[in-house]
């Protein structure tokens, strides 16, 4: 009967990831959470348990925005961002300017490395994150976007929905070494969307509940044989 | 064999295998999940149960993570445990650590042929179990021979869970008839002591 409880617990833990995936589909640069189950006690039937779980990096879909300060990351890595002396990772590209110069993102999450002057016509983010803007009709530089990546970015703390922190196992950022084949290129006009599959979410959804159906029916068999159990007397 | 202790085995087989099959279902999203099989046999102890694991391959899912590993067909590959054992595996979401070997949830670390393998993080292994890194071998997993290595991929549970739920209802009625058939012998046994012989007074 415990067997079949913790399976129908299983399959709620996994409707409230997927729920959590499906409520975030459409937040730029978020990514979706996978939770991952194992059998409880070798040989013995005892059920399942959540052995946890992790962020899944694969890359979303850019998509062309034309926001005057729009950027997004193709391949790996991570914008450092900063808000009251609080250092945070994201893949959420949407910022605009602030009234310091700052790039900001839509909750005041402030990008690393680049003040955009006041007098600057036209932005340009190369793909090596070189920014440069025009003033008076001249080029100038206004900084670098500097990407970061991790060891293990799978665990990082989610502090928002697309915002992150380092934590013990996911290792201190490291700057992304130049001119590696798998060196991120920042798509500049351009977001990164979630990378949870609509189509996928619902099918885990569904396959949640049957789970959910059928270990309910094996509480209720066990249930009933307990019952049987308790009537042998009367026949 | 007495009647009412063979009944009473009987019912033992069918809860055993109801704790099987409830324990297949609760593993039927558990990734790399083999279930167990019972078979009941009568032996001079009355109905004994036997359980064995399902070697049937799950489905192969993808998942796009480059350190997801699942064996497509026949074969293991090895991990190490926390107590240095190490164990045939054939299925596991990995993750880089500082040093840059790979470990499962459980904390179990992936196995090259020479200890523990370290890899980059844009590291790709090819169905041979060789690790490539940035153009180079950077090593090669311990495989069993012949093992194909599916990489981005996780094997499912191998529990159907229609089936599942019919061995559950299967065991419930198995342990009902026995039960009905217990509450008969003792039936039959209630008349032979106190009709079949009784003095009228």
């Amino acid at each position: 009967m415990y067997a079949a409880a913790s399976g129908m617990a299983a399959a709620q833990q996994t409707l409230d990831v997927v729920a959590d995936n499906l409520a975030n589909a459409d937040v730029t640069g978020f990514k979706s959470d996978v939770a991952a189950f194992a059998a409880l006690g070798g040989n013995a039937s005892l059920g399942t348990t959540e052995i946890g779980t992790h962020l899944l990096f694969t890359q979303g879909k850019l998509v062309r925005t034309g926001g005057p300060f729009d950027v997004a990351i193709d391949g790996a890595g991570f914008f450092q961002v900063e808000r009251g002396g609080c250092r945070a990772f994201t893949r959420a590209g949407a910022f605009s300017r602030a009234r310091d110069g700052s790039l900001q993102d839509a909750d005041g999450w402030k990008l690393d490395g680049v003040r955009i002057p006041e007098a600057a016509t036209r932005v340009d983010v190369a793909a090596d994150g070189r920014v440069t803007v025009e003033v008076a009709a001249k080029p100038r530089s206004a900084g670098r976007i500097q990407l970061v990546a991790f060891v293990a970015p799978e665990h990082l703390r989610q502090v928002d929905s697309a915002i992150f922190a380092a934590t013990e196992a996911s290792g201190a950022p490291h700057t992304i070494p130049a001119g590696g084949d798998r060196q991120p290129k920042i798509a500049f006009g351009t977001l990164e969307k979630s990378n949870v599959s609509i189509v996928e979410s619902m099918m885990a959804i569904l396959a949640a509940q049957r789970a959910y159906e059928a270990n309910a029916k094996g509480v209720q068999a066990a249930d009933e044989m307990l019952r049987i159990a308790n009537n042998i007397h009367r026949g | 064999m007495d009647g009412i202790a063979l009944m009473a085995t009987a019912m033992r087989a069918a809860q055993e295998r109801l704790d099987v099959s409830a324990a297949n279902l609760a593993n039927v999203s558990s990734n790399g999940f083999h279930k167990r099989l019972t078979r009941a046999r009568l032996t001079a102890g009355g109905l004994e149960t036997e359980t064995s694991l399902d070697p049937a391959q799950g489905p192969l899912r993808r998942t796009g993570r480059a350190f997801d590993l699942a064996v497509a067909g026949a074969g293991t590959f090895s991990v190490r445990e926390h107590d240095g054992r190490v164990a045939a595996e054939r299925s596991g979401s990995f993750f880089r650590d500082a040093a840059g070997h790979l470990n499962d949830e459980r904390g179990r670390t992936l196995l090259g042929q020479h200890g523990p393998l370290a890899v980059g993080a844009g590291a790709t292994i090819d169905p041979s179990g060789v690790v490539h890194d940035g153009g180079a071998v950077a090593g090669r997993m311990e495989m069993s021979a012949g093992a194909s290595l599916a990489s981005g991929f996780l094997e499912g549970s191998n529990v159907d869970a229609v089936h599942e739920m019919i061995d559950v209802l299967d065991a419930q009625r198995a342990f009902e008839t026995a039960q009905k058939a217990l509450g008969a012998i003792d039936e039959t046994r209630n008349k032979d002591a106190n009709d079949v012989a009784r003095v009228r007074s």
